[in-house]
């Protein structure tokens, strides 16, 4: 049987990394910052995903965006799902070439529902990472919570389920997003009784038992948190064995053999 | 001299990511020589049997390749589609002979026998079960956790060596060592520390 996931969300803009708070961005540090004084490659042991998300306002830099996901890729050794303003295949190939395995996809639902027709036919829809984000109405919202569709959650959710070839949704509440007050479950209320594909929860994790309250949710394979300062040191590290210890279905590994085999080659070739 | 094979299919980033974490050098090639030169290749691969193998071959790399390991006794690893591709026959779009360096066919997931809470294709972390403690699986849990991202398996056929299964509503081969070749169905690149175990125990042959 598959595993559920622990997932951390890394939204970036212009070469920052940020935290959002109800879809306002506040800038926290670069690459640098987020390898130095957050030592992100050593989180990344306690985490089974990687969603990098590209929520830069005006012109995005495509090419440094991609630099940032090999980056972030080079001692991360995990599926890796990037997004944000992909147009085109050009830029899906571009990303799935940097280390990433899945495309997100948001605005495009709507508004190039082409675009995901081609990914899928040339990646596999596994590929594909379709992203919601609802508010506290149940409207959803796209181009990073701009602009409002016509349709109902309720309604957008069984399309984009049943009419596209998705892999899996990324289920986001604007209302909780960066508020640290647990997820909003009612949202998986608005999904189709038939949803067939893995659901990802997002938005409101605070502490740990926000993670396991929703992975314990039968509609739930997995859940994002974005928050970087909530699960600071090795605070996802112990969340994790909470989670574990509560007898959620995560995949298990030891952390520390994984530290210790930097190098341990380097020698014997 | 550990060599990735560039073979244009699918993404080796990550793979050269893992190995240099442990420490080696690899290098990306499509050059016979040094594929002929290698103490360990690694075929990796995303796509389709039929395409990676048409890939293969056009590049002249079947023959360097199946020279290497026949007479030259270099390791191989080959990852998800790169170890389908060491089989004899697989099925996908039309049927394509393999590398054919083990006589194991590969065929698409049963979607009659499997269960419908079972999709296809197979994605996420699954655990891999093997009694073996050498070799491949040296200081690997019994049950493994390791990911998956496909739709179709080798079938067993008799295989002989040292094997890990995984159940997926069916038992598949996950991953095995035979006297001269390995392959993970899954991703060790993407595999946290299990992976990483896995691949430097390959390095270590």
């Amino acid at each position: 049987m598959l595993k559920k996931r622990v997932i951390f969300t890394l939204l970036y803009d212009h070469g920052s990394f940020m935290l959002s708070r109800n879809f306002c961005l506040q800038k926290v540090g670069n690459l640098r910052w987020l390898q130095k004084n957050y030592n992100f490659s050593q989180i990344a042991f306690s985490i089974d995903e990687l969603i990098i998300l590209d929520v830069s306002k005006g012109e995005r830099d495509q090419d440094k965006f991609c630099e940032h996901v090999k980056a972030l890729a080079e001692d991360c050794f995990i599926p890796i799902a990037a997004g944000g303003g992909i147009r085109d295949l050009e830029l899906a190939r571009k990303l799935l070439n940097s280390g990433a395995d899945k495309i997100v996809i948001n605005s495009d639902l709507k508004t190039n529902p082409k675009l995901i027709e081609l990914v899928a036919k040339e990646f596999g829809r596994q590929c594909l990472v379709a992203s919601i984000d609802v508010n506290k109405e149940n409207t959803v919202w796209i181009q990073n919570g701009t602009e409002k569709l016509d349709l109902s959650a309720r309604e957008w959710l069984a399309y984009v389920s049943q009419e596209l070839p998705i892999g899996e949704i990324y289920l986001n509440s604007m209302e909780n997003d960066g508020t640290g007050q647990g997820y909003r479950l009612e949202l998986l209320d608005l999904l189709p009784p038939s949803v067939s594909v893995p659901v990802i929860l997002a938005g409101g994790a605070g502490k740990y038992h926000h993670l396991i309250e929703g992975l314990l949710h039968k509609k739930v394979n997995a859940v994002a948190t974005a928050h970087l300062f909530n699960f600071v040191g090795n605070g996802l590290e112990l969340a994790r064995d909470e989670m574990l210890n509560e007898g959620i279905d995560l995949p298990r590994w030891d952390i520390q053999t994984a530290k210790n085999m930097k190098n341990c080659c380097a020698n014997s070739q | 001299m550990v060599v990735v094979v560039d073979y244009g299919m699918g993404n080796v980033y990550s793979v050269l990511s893992a190995l240099r974490y442990l420490g080696c050098d690899p290098i990306l090639t499509n050059n016979t020589q040094k594929i002929l030169e290698a103490s360990h290749l690694v075929l990796p691969g995303v796509g389709s049997f039929k395409k990676g193998m048409q890939s293969i071959r056009e590049r002249g790399l079947d023959k360097a390749i199946t020279k290497a390991v026949n007479e030259r006794g270099v390791k191989i690893l080959g990852i998800c589609l790169g170890m389908q591709l060491l089989g004899s026959f697989g099925d996908e779009d039309g049927g394509t002979e393999g590398l054919n360096l083990i006589p194991n066919k590969v065929r698409l997931f049963d979607s009659q026998t499997l269960d419908p809470e079972m999709k296809i294709p197979h994605v996420g972390f699954n655990s891999v079960r093997t009694s073996e403690q050498e070799g491949l699986f040296k200081g690997l849990p019994s049950n493994a956790d390791f990911y998956f991202t496909h739709s179709y398996r080798m079938l067993n056929e008799g295989l002989e060596g040292r094997l890990g299964k995984c159940n997926y509503g069916v038992d598949f081969l996950a991953a095995f060592e035979t006297e001269k070749v390995c392959g993970a169905q899954f991703h060790p690149e993407k595999s946290q520390t299990n992976g990483l175990i896995l691949l430097k125990n390959f390095l270590s042959l």
